[in-house]
């Protein structure tokens, strides 16, 4: 490898400086000519534009506004260097997007129920949402949990509840996402526990975790020990999969959540690349070679409302992702420098007030991830501004994307709005305003530290403030929340779990704990507690031999809870 | 929309002699959604308002003795778990045992209007939904202060 | 609550009369609530074993006092902690989001935990500090933590308030830990090294030890502990010096006398305050009287000196 690591973020910023910045005579003349005796003419009163990402907006955009040999060295062609304009030489005349629903409620036998009923509707792609419960490690009858099981996603507290969860599904024959973070090592070792059961050998099982603790700390706030724990038993998670279970994607690097959190589109941008290159120095310093592994790591972004900044923003990740690994990390095979991402669209713009605009909103955001390159795609139900979605909710999102898909023409050609002068102009935008945040990270001592001291945090959480005050005072439109506001509205019918699952759930774990072997389970957890005590230990096989024994999930937690502690963030107000 | 009295910077609303409204902010329940509460959190700071944050996790137990201990004039709680019906009850289960009836106590999150008279009931007002303008819910909770000052000076 | 109601809560240990009462002292505008509540307690104060926490932030004090403060209510003890908040404002809007960092660990021990604005003069500790201490005293507790937020004439002062100072500090500080040290060497009663388990830790005490070698000798030999607040190590040590210090208290009785003298000096800033600034504040509402001073052509200094003289008679 020979990356060019010596004031790399630095020089990047100088490549921005050699557009000219400066609009040409040309507009210049336009400007006197033409648009200011019809702006006076109209009594056009000038005001700012500007984005999420405070980028100031110009009324228009020409090739002077681009870089010089921009065509060549920054726009490329599809599925080649940088792949500003996808990772594949079709896109989507080879393969549409993946339409993949997130889903997952109630008790582990009511999503084995739904994931049978998708599969013989030749859905092959599963998704599993857990409960809060289990995204913080705790068993349903922690008393945290009353209240809370099975009610924004399945409830896991035991292998027998992944079992029943999975239980007549060939896991050789499909491929499986599990949004689970902080306990991503654990429930990974019980998707292979149940592999194993079922006797499919673990070079055939296929799947996604999330696992990316960074933007836990960041944004979704849902981690059980200190970064740095968490971290080593990602590391930990690599390493064994890389050599035993090789089609599983271990981290999927998410902007989503940070998204969600108030950032702008260039913080979403800059803090989840900045994860990701963490995540690369992790796995070149657990000494895994980043042209074997980087395929492993797969993106997750957010679509929101503003159309333009959107699409500039997924295909600057492209560019970034693409260029750093090559010129930083020196990885020279093409296809380990693709960035591939699944999108969702955006939580933050639904309205409970005037619901049904939620669709629109939904269906301009899913464009752009579509015009953005996505690789797969989530569309938000019009209720979830509420709760989670109704089945009619969940249906007409899936129909926003076949309608794109097959009536609109948007997927006929290879990104259509490439070689706009103000996309490519915000394009550029979006990844210099990366940079800047990397430069800023990289002093501030990397981004476990930025996380650590809460920077991160306040720089969205300031934001997010922002943002909400100028919805206050109108200078930000919200369709029927802040304008064409209607009284009298009637509430919306909502989905409600029932305490059912949590009764359910109680009783089984019960029954667990009955009939497993108690000293089995001491032993496993005795030699977890071992191997979590030392650092150079890869800890995934004992987190499978405790699995396997039926510790449960929070009583496996609580040994990383010993050993390393909890973690109070630092003080964002 | 209202314009900004929240925004008057170091604005004091004080009903108390001359003290500020002192607000415990909390999320009581595993809900790591805090995009909302942190920025009530500066909406009530820049109302004029002493406001304490309670923080990610704590349970309904710990906010009740955080909000006894500081001496606070309201809690306001958020949830966007869909949990509210079970924490917030405890909470307000939990004041009454100890027999305080002189912090108010206002919720706010994803709540379905069908539970908001169940709320009402159990003494928690307001119970916002997103979107709603910051102005509505300072001015609430001035409101609800001012009630529980009345209270503390019986 | 009535003031006398609030007086038999604390004696009752109530804490919803304790914390009320804390309200009270810190209220600047309440002088003469805060004098009758010391007054109906005051007898009934001097039991209590109070232990001063400081050093900088940032190396796990508040881990640190939420497990010190556990293990000293073990054996049915009675323990209350204090935070000490230096950087709130005077007055107006303020996000006091490190105030409560400990409480979830206390909750369930029964511990009181209390954050306090500070806003003594100069930045030291203000009465409303030392009016807290004493109703936790009187509220029948055997030991008052308090801990001192951010470096500055608080962290000093605490020498005054405090029975036991224990000053923290962490390894890895650096050049920074030769600054923080020339102001609390000679503070403190016991020294700790916070996270052992953190590199630097032993030359972090090997240095804190060379220093202490350095500062004149007292009677009393300031031990210096490491602990690791993950593993709860050093704990025991750390409890068993801060007893023995108790006890060497108690054979110094002047420490009582000198404490004595603070708390009518500070009593009597509080009511001098009361009796001429406030009244002073509404003597300035009558712009007509000020108006006259100008008219007088009367300086700023001679203006304020007549108020103070004599009142209302002095306009």
């Amino acid at each position: 490898m020979d990356g060019v690591k010596e004031n790399y973020w630095e020089n990047k910023l100088s490549e921005f400086r050699e557009a000219s910045g400066k609009k040409g005579d040309r507009i210049g003349k336009w400007r006197k000519d033409v648009l200011e005796p019809w702006n006076s003419r109209t009594k056009y009163e000038d005001r700012e534009y500007s984005n999420s990402s405070s980028i100031k907006i110009d009324e228009i955009y020409t090739s002077q506004d681009l870089r010089k040999n921009f065509e060549d060295k920054y726009l490329g062609l599809p599925g080649t260097y940088p792949f500003t304009r996808g990772i594949y030489p079709n896109m989507y005349r080879g393969k549409l997007w993946t339409m993949r629903m997130f889903s997952g409620f109630g008790t582990p036998e009511d999503t084995n129920k739904r994931l049978k009923y998708l599969i013989e509707h030749g859905e092959s792609g599963l998704s599993i949402a857990f409960d809060m419960p289990t995204l913080y490690g705790y068993d349903c009858d922690n008393k945290r949990a009353d209240g809370e099981v099975g009610r924004c996603g399945v409830n896991v507290s035991s292998l027998r509840d992944m079992e029943d969860i999975l239980s007549g599904i060939d896991l050789g024959e499909v491929s499986t996402s599990m949004t689970i973070n902080a306990p991503a090592a654990v429930l990974t070792a019980m998707y292979i526990a149940v592999a194993k059961k079922q006797g499919v050998p673990l070079d055939r099982i296929s799947g996604t975790v999330q696992a990316d603790i960074l933007k836990e700390y960041i944004a979704q706030k849902e981690w059980i020990y200190p970064p740095e724990a968490h971290l080593r038993l990602i590391r930990d998670m690599m390493v064994y999969c890389t050599k035993n279970v090789p089609k599983w994607n271990y981290i999927s690097i998410s902007g989503y959540h940070i998204r969600e959190a108030g950032s702008s589109a260039a913080q979403e941008l800059a803090f989840t690349l900045a994860d990701g290159f963490h995540y690369v120095d992790m796995g070149i310093d657990a000494g895994l070679d980043p042209a074997e592994f980087a395929p492993r790591l797969s993106f997750f972004f957010n679509s929101s409302i503003n159309f333009f900044e959107e699409i500039a923003k997924l295909r600057a990740a492209r560019r970034i992702w693409a260029t750093v690994l090559r010129e930083k990390y020196g990885v020279r095979n093409e296809r380990s420098l693709y960035l591939r991402f699944h999108t969702q669209t955006s939580g933050y713009t639904l309205t409970w007030q005037q619901p049904l605009n939620n669709i629109v909103r939904t269906t301009i955001e899913a464009m752009a991830a579509v015009l953005g390159g996505t690789q797969s795609l989530h569309t938000n139900s019009y209720d979830e501004a509420w709760a989670l979605p109704s089945e009619q909710a969940v249906k007409v999102a899936l129909r926003t994307q076949q309608i794109i898909a097959e009536e609109t023409g948007i997927p006929d050609t290879i990104d259509p709005l490439g070689g706009s002068y103000y996309l490519e102009w915000l394009t550029d935008r979006m990844e210099e305003e990366a940079f800047k945040y990397f430069s800023e990270i990289e002093k501030m001592g990397g981004i476990l530290q930025a996380v650590k001291t809460g920077y991160i945090q306040k720089e969205i959480a300031a934001t997010s403030y922002r943002r909400q005050i100028r919805i206050e005072q109108g200078k930000e439109v919200m369709v029927g929340v802040n304008k064409y506001a209607e009284s009298n509205e009637k509430p919306i019918n909502i989905l409600r779990i029932s305490r059912r699952a949590q009764k359910s759930q109680l009783s089984k774990l019960l029954s667990v704990k009955q009939e497993r072997d108690e000293k089995k389970v001491m032993e496993a957890l005795s030699e977890l507690e071992n191997a979590l005590r030392n650092p150079e230990e890869n800890s995934m096989p004992y987190i499978i031999r405790a699995v396997e024994s039926y510790a449960t999930l929070e009583e496996i937690s609580n040994v990383g809870r010993n050993v390393f502690g909890g973690w109070k963030e630092p003080v964002l107000v | 929309m209202s314009g900004g009295m929240y925004l008057v910077d170091g604005k004091n609303l004080s009903l108390f002699k001359d003290k500020p409204i002192k607000v415990l902010l909390a999320k009581p329940g595993i809900d790591g959604h805090d995009r909302g509460v942190l920025v009530l959190a500066k909406a009530f700071r820049d109302a004029g308002m002493e406001v304490l944050y309670a923080g990610l996790l704590p349970t309904p137990e710990e906010v009740v003795d955080t909000a006894i201990n500081e001496d606070v004039d309201v809690i306001a709680l958020s949830l966007l778990n869909g949990a509210h019906l079970t924490v917030f009850r405890k909470i307000s289960e939990l004041l009454k045992k100890r027999g305080i009836d002189d912090i108010a106590v206002v919720g706010g999150g994803t709540i379905p209007d069908g539970d908001k008279p169940k709320l009402e009931k159990l003494g928690i007002t307001g119970n916002y939904g997103p979107g709603t303008p910051l102005s509505t819910i300072v001015d609430h909770i001035t409101a609800r202060a001012s009630e529980a000052r009345s209270r503390k000076m019986q | 609550m009535k003031i006398q109601d609030i007086i038999n809560g604390i004696l009752n240990g109530d804490r919803r009369s304790i914390a009320r009462a804390i309200s009270i002292v810190e209220d600047d505008e309440m002088v003469i609530e805060s004098s009758e509540v010391i007054k109906g307690i005051y007898n009934h104060t001097g039991r209590a074993h109070v232990i001063g926490i400081t050093g900088p932030p940032g190396i796990g004090k508040s881990t640190m006092i939420g497990r010190l403060a556990r293990i000293l209510s073990d054996g049915n003890k009675k323990v209350s902690v204090i935070a000490v908040d230096a950087s709130s404002p005077f007055s107006g809007g303020s996000l006091l989001g490190n105030r409560i960092r400990m409480q979830e660990s206390l909750t369930e021990n029964g511990i009181f935990m209390r954050s306090l604005a500070n806003r003594g003069m100069n930045g030291g500790l203000s009465r409303s500090t030392w009016d807290a201490v004493k109703i936790l005293d009187a509220a029948g507790n055997d030991y008052i933590i308090i801990e001192t937020v951010g470096a500055g004439q608080a962290d000093l002062d605490i020498v005054d308030l405090a029975d036991t100072v224990i000053v923290v500090l962490g390894p890895g500080l650096g050049d920074e830990i030769q600054a923080i040290k020339a102001g609390i060497m000679e503070i403190g009663d016991i020294f700790v090294v916070n996270k052992m388990d953190r590199d630097g830790s032993f030359l972090a005490m090997k240095d804190i030890q060379d220093s202490l070698a350095m500062t004149p000798q007292k009677e009393w030999k300031v031990p210096v502990i490491g602990l690791d607040s993950l593993k709860g190590k050093g704990y025991d040590e750390l409890v068993s010096e801060i007893m023995k210090h108790g006890e060497f208290n108690g054979s110094r009785p002047n420490i009582r006398l000198d404490r004595f003298m603070k708390e009518v000096e500070m009593a009597l800033q509080a009511e001098i305050r009361r009796q001429y600034l406030l009244e002073a504040r509404e003597l300035l509402k009558s712009k007509d009287a000020i108006a006259r001073f100008s008219g007088e052509k009367i300086d700023p200094y001679s203006a304020a000196m007549k108020i103070l003289r004599s009142g209302k008679a002095g306009l």
